[in-house]
């Protein structure tokens, strides 16, 4: 597949495919319009790597993110994760697999608003099971580990947008999931904040060693992947690799995955 | 039904339509002035149907229970007109001797003759009225009651009416009709030959040719039935015979005169009694020169059947207060959460320009399509419920013959319909002017609006006026001895306190907690902790009803994180079980306002009926026991005035066929129409029949006493006083006062003593009637020794001695009654049919009292359920408020189930989280509801046990189960359809969705 989609890695000559897609196509009924949203999309990402995909609005961006992560059905073409197709995969299946190695974030941050901070992040982890008491104990250190631990026992209400970001941040993050999908993940920040994010997500990329894909309107949030992936009506229209994001990747290549010693990175 | 709580129904009708019409021309006026304002208003009904269904539904439930009501009562009205004039027909006036009244009592009336009079005053009475158009005609009539026995097979009837009529005066008034609709001609009778009427026939097992024995006191009279009749033969009851007017005068020896003077009047029969006043006025000077007097037997029996129905509804309406009140938050809240889906789009409309008046008109504009709509379909649907539960009525007394005719005047209809648009424009546009007061920033960007703590100049006012009014109420309840406003007023500087101390700094959570449990204790406590003699309506129990449940749900929601973790730790550890109890129980406390609405809805209504239930099952236990009710007695046998025997005894001994040796105990009973007020008194003297009994009676009653007077050590010793001391009496329960002085409705007694309470040690020693026979003028003061038990269900109001009554009269006065003790084992049935046969010729009329207090009680249960299932017709309400609540929830949260579902919710996990979401509310109401329900009728039952012995606390085990299994599963499955949609809820979607 990786040979005739828009594969990239960095770091290695192949690298390993996490996310394979090929041929993607889906479309929507607007009002009485029938919008062809993605037109046989091609793609490949290597597990490690933080992709930017952009473009305008209405290209197709927020499609293709649902499409890849099986939150959406395509209408044709083929979605294989970490090996496994999810086209055709059954709702309770793809479910428990969303579940199991995806996190979400979105710019509307989507916290459960009766849920303290803590009880949000735990929310994952007890949908897959892990006991209470260890779901606050994670929750509580997933909070560290972005730095709010003092907004704990916060509701949504009572926190800033910023530190909102950051409790979905510590929720897709918990129960250390391969590939995390991040829709417009500083839309609502201001700049400032919005850097602060974009530090963690890519501290976190770099440390973690979790696949992010991002979809953003926003340069700046885009140079900090390892690729940008422009599109235009359902395709894609180009892609760019960011030197200066490469030079620090974290991206396992395919003798790592088979074994090798020589690991991914510098 | 001409009235509802004393307002002319028309009269009602076109008030509250008046008022509705007034609203709607206001609300078209402003519609034509904002056209803007009224199209979004009206596009926005059909924009979703299922929910405008439902707001429809749940606006409709309070409409419905009036239109409920109103039907029930119209039918009952009809039922009842119909049944009585069934024994009137076309007879509007009765003339007849003046006597006194004889006031119809639970131990029945005396029957006695109408006093003969000359046939001339029927002439008199014709010329009198013969410039009257409307007057169709007047009768004689000679009219005896008497003990017919069959010569075929000794059947015998102990009360058959025999009447006597004119046949050339009978135009105007009905005919005899035979089965087959032919006509019979009392002319056509040969020498001793009557017309027998159905119900008679039937149940003397005789047919036309056979013969028959009337006894009439000098000896048994023979006829042969010449026919059978359908009807026409009025004024009598179902068992009758119908001869020539001669015939009987001759039989009685009464040649030349009559006993009753009938007057008819033109038009259907339904619609008499419109020119009653006229005639009776014509009639004035013949009625003064013969003595006689006029009964408006027509208007009296449609005033009479009007009366009851207008009764029922109300009583019907008094106890859907609940529903109607629980009816009336849905209304709010339904308004209140469509202000919250709106509240964007209002924001919005607001930052264009829109005006606050604007929005209001706005919102009043589709709460009016929304309450039309809803009263329209309420009003009518109410007819098909009210239809329902008179078929159910129709079985109560089924057996007594009594048919109901269903009934529905379109005016109650129109009023149900006008009542329910009116209440629900008032609550939409209280909720429109709610929500106008929106902030647009916080509007737009759905910001919940700060809580002020009641810190506003609209909260400390509050604040600062409740404690106020409730001072205030609290001093008027005191002033006017009422209970209901004391209480009340207690409540309200309760929660005044409550709100001046939150405006100082006092913790929600410690603030309303506090506010609460005063309530709960207060509306809780025992009467014995209630200051006494204060008067205690069926109002009170809705006043309490209301007071513990918001004290309660207060309770609850600010304390539910204690309730939660508790849920929580209680089932966390079903796999897969946290994250959705997790999200399942946080959503409900946090939206704690249409949280506690619902919960008061639901637990208000559940209150309600589990009161009801305990109320009636410990009432029906007095049922239970038929030998306390009956006095120890088996037997009630009434005498027929025909024949009346002497001596019961001796007589007993002569009789054909009854086993002497199985009768224990015989008491004999009479009567007596006084004038009676207790000695010292203010006031005009009432009617009051007074019961004389014999030393047998005296000897052998079980009755026991509620209070007596000092020196009696024993109760037995009270009743043989009767006989041994002069000019004592006894009273029933229902003359005498009571501490806590509790009022259950239903007719006042004539007389209401006072000077003392039933729960004192003794009678005071100075308690007089005075009873005065009126036409002898003679009187006397009975010194009052007992007060008889709350459960004697066949004492007089007031009983003395026969002595007593043959002084006041100047003769002595026969035995009406004789109740008869059996010995153990003895068949009550079989001893009192050996009566019946045995006196036949007296026309005595045996009756098993166990029998008749259990189908008195058979009736009374189904009249109870009947009552409980239309409470329950308020748990719609709870029902139809869970569902609007899941169904908004799954529009408001659509976002968030996307995420819940992206993050690994399955579809099952989201569908239980809003299951359990609304069994949590669900069942914390119904268990709210139950546990208030149980406790108020453990304080009323106790306060009434005090007074009403034999009464005792149950649980309807059966009716909570129901109550509650009916409860939860519908509320399950009005939030299944919200779940189901949920759970389908596309992630990709609805994450998109803004």
């Amino acid at each position: 597949m990786s040979e005739n989609g828009v594969s990239g890695n960095a770091g290695a000559e192949r690298a390993t495919a996490i996310i394979e897609a090929s041929g993607v196509r889906k479309s929507y009924d607007s009002g009485d319009v029938k919008v062809n949203a993605l037109k046989g999309l091609d793609l490949d990402i290597a597990k490690g790597e933080m992709v930017a995909v952009m473009g305008p609005s209405g290209c197709g961006k927020t499609t293709l993110l649902n499409c890849l992560s099986g939150l959406d059905e395509v209408d044709g073409g083929e979605v294989v994760i970490e090996g496994e197709s999810i086209v055709g995969m059954s709702d309770r299946k793809r479910t428990r697999f969303r579940a199991e190695r995806m996190g979400f974030i979105f710019q509307s941050y989507n916290l459960m608003p009766v849920l303290s901070a803590t009880e949000n992040v735990e929310l994952p982890l007890l949908v897959a099971g892990v006991k209470p008491k260890k779901a606050h104990k994670l929750a509580l250190a997933a909070l560290e580990m972005v730095g709010i631990e003092d907004q704990a026992r916060k509701r949504p209400a009572q926190m800033s947008g910023g530190q909102q970001q950051r409790v979905t941040v510590a929720r897709s993050l918990v129960n250390e999931p391969a590939i995390v999908w991040a829709d417009e993940p500083t839309g609502a920040l201001d700049s400032e904040t919005s850097k602060d994010i974009m530090d963690l997500l890519v501290r976190l990329n770099r440390t973690e060693r979790q696949t992010f894909v991002l979809v953003t309107h926003d340069p700046a949030v885009a140079g900090r992947g390892h690729r940008t992936i422009r599109m235009r009506d359902g395709e894609v229209e180009s892609e760019e690799k960011n030197a200066e994001a490469n030079a620090g990747a974290n991206i396992e290549t395919n003798a790592e995955a088979y074994g090798s010693s020589s690991g991914g990175g510098n | 039904m001409d009235t509802l709580f004393g307002v002319e129904t028309t009269q009602l009708m076109w008030t509250l339509l008046a008022v509705a019409g007034l609203g709607a021309a206001v609300l078209l006026l402003s519609a034509l002035r904002n056209r803007v304002a009224f199209k979004m208003a009206v596009r926005n009904i059909p924009r979703r149907p299922s929910q405008t269904a439902l707001i429809v539904l749940g606006l409709m439930l309070a409409t419905l229970l009036f239109s409920a009501s109103f039907t029930t009562g119209d039918t009952l009205t009809s039922s009842l007109r119909a049944e009585s004039l069934q024994q009137i027909g076309e007879v509007d006036v009765v003339l007849s001797a003046e006597e006194p009244s004889n006031p119809n009592q639970f131990t029945g009336p005396a029957v006695s003759r109408d006093d003969y009079f000359d046939e001339a005053a029927a002439e008199e009475a014709r010329d009198a009225l013969s410039d009257d158009e409307e007057v169709a005609g007047v009768a004689p009539l000679a009219k005896e009651t008497v003990s017919v026995v069959s010569e075929e097979n000794d059947e015998s009837e102990p009360r058959v009416d025999i009447l006597g009529f004119d046949e050339s005066s009978m135009d105007g008034f009905d005919t005899l009709t035979d089965p087959s609709g032919g006509t019979l001609s009392i002319g056509d009778l040969g020498e001793n030959e009557v017309f027998v009427s159905a119900t008679a026939a039937e149940e003397l097992k005789i047919r036309e040719g056979d013969e028959v024995e009337a006894f009439f006191g000098d000896g048994p009279a023979e006829f042969a039935v010449a026919g059978v009749y359908e009807s026409g033969a009025n004024p009598a009851s179902d068992t009758s015979l119908a001869m020539g007017l001669d015939d009987l005068q001759s039989l009685v020896g009464v040649e030349g005169e009559i006993n009753n003077v009938l007057v008819s009047h033109d038009g259907e029969s339904l619609e008499g009694g419109a020119n009653t006043d006229e005639t009776v006025a014509a009639l004035a000077p013949v009625l003064e020169s013969n003595g006689l007097a006029a009964d408006e037997v027509k208007r009296d029996a449609i005033e009479r059947s009007d009366e009851a129905g207008a009764q029922v509804s109300s009583i019907f309406l008094l106890f859907g207060q609940f529903s109607i009140a629980a009816g009336i938050l849905l209304i709010f809240l339904i308004f209140v959460m469509l202000a919250a889906e709106r509240k964007r789009e209002l924001g919005i409309a607001r930052g264009v320009g829109m005006q606050r008046k604007h929005v209001v008109r706005m919102f009043a504009f589709e709460g009016a399509v929304y309450a039309l709509l809803a009263s329209a379909v309420g009003s009518l649907l109410g007819v098909g419920v009210g239809w329902v539960m008179v078929r159910i009525v129709g079985t109560a007394f089924a057996e007594s013959g009594f048919d109901m005719v269903f009934s529905a005047k379109p005016e109650n209809v129109v009023i149900a319909f006008a009542l329910g648009m009116v209440l629900t424009f008032a609550v939409v546009l209280i909720s429109s002017w709610r929500v106008s007061r929106l902030n647009i920033v916080r509007a737009i960007r759905d910001i919940p609006e700060p809580d002020k703590r009641g810190r506003t100049v609209k909260g400390i006012l509050l604040a600062l006026l409740t404690p106020a009014l409730g001072a205030l109420a609290t001093w008027g309840g005191f002033e006017v001895g009422q209970m209901g406003l004391l209480l009340l007023g207690i409540s309200l500087l309760i929660i005044g306190v409550v709100l001046v101390a939150r405006v100082a700094g006092l913790p929600d959570r410690a603030a309303f907690t506090f506010a609460g449990a005063g309530l709960l204790t207060l509306w809780l406590l025992p009467s014995d902790y209630l200051p006494e003699g204060m008067s205690q309506g069926i109002d009170l129990f809705f006043l309490s009803g209301i007071m513990i449940v918001v004290g309660a749900v207060w309770v609850v929601i600010y304390n539910s994180d204690i309730l939660l973790g508790a849920v929580v730790k209680a089932f966390g550890w079903i796999k897969g079980l946290p994250p959705v109890l997790k999200t399942a129980v946080s959503y409900p406390m946090q939206a704690r306002f249409r949280t506690g609405m619902t919960l008061a809805m639901f637990s208000l209504v559940v209150f309600t009926l589990v009161t009801m239930s305990f109320i009636n099952k410990s009432f029906a236990t007095i049922f239970d026991d038929t030998d306390r009710l009956a006095g120890g007695y088996d037997i009630r046998a009434d005498s027929g005035y025909a024949a009346p025997i002497s001596d019961i005894e001796e007589a007993l001994a002569d009789a054909e066929g009854v086993d002497e040796e199985r009768i224990t105990s015989i008491g004999s009973v009479n009567g007596l129409p006084t004038e009676a007020k207790q000695r010292g008194a203010e006031g005009e003297a009432e009617s009051l029949y007074v019961q004389g009994v014999d030393e047998g009676y005296s000897e052998s009653v079980g009755y026991g006493f509620n209070i007596t007077a000092e020196g009696y050590e024993s109760d037995r010793e009270v009743w043989e006083a009767l006989q041994s001391e002069e000019d004592v009496a006894v009273v029933s329960a229902r003359l005498a006062p009571t501490r806590n002085n509790f009022d259950l409705g239903g007719p006042p007694p004539p007389i209401e003593l006072s000077g003392f309470f039933q729960e004192d040690e003794y009678l005071p020693g100075d308690l007089y009637i005075t009873v005065e026979e009126p036409e002898s003028g003679e009187s006397r003061d009975l010194r009052v020794i007992g007060v008889v038990e709350d459960s004697a269900f066949y004492a007089g109001e007031v009983t003395t001695s026969q002595s007593v009554l043959s002084e006041l009269v100047g003769f002595p006065v026969p035995a009406q009654s004789y109740m008869f003790g059996l010995e153990e084992g003895a068949n009550a049935g079989e001893v009192a049919g050996s009566l019946e046969n045995g006196f036949r010729e007296n026309g005595l009329e045996a009756n098993p009292l166990a029998t008749e207090i259990e189908e008195g009680a058979a009736a009374n249960d189904i009249l109870s359920n009947l009552l409980v299932g239309f409470m329950g017709l308020g748990l719609l309400v709870g029902i139809a408020a869970l569902g609007v609540i899941a169904a908004r929830s799954v529009v408001e949260r659509r976002q968030q189930i996307g995420m819940m579902r992206a993050m690994g919710f399955q579809r099952g996990q989201v569908r239980l989280a809003f299951l359990i979401e609304s069994s949590f509310i669900a069942l914390v109401g119904i268990a709210l509801g139950v546990a208030l329900g149980g406790a108020l009728s453990g304080t009323i039952i106790g306060s009434i046990e005090q007074d009403f012995a034999g009464i005792t606390y149950q649980v309807p085990w059966l009716t909570v189960a129901l109550v509650v299994g009916v409860a939860y599963a519908a509320s399950l499955l009005t939030t299944f359809l919200p779940a189901r949609s949920a759970s389908k809820v596309y992630p990709a979607e609805a994450l998109r969705y803004e």
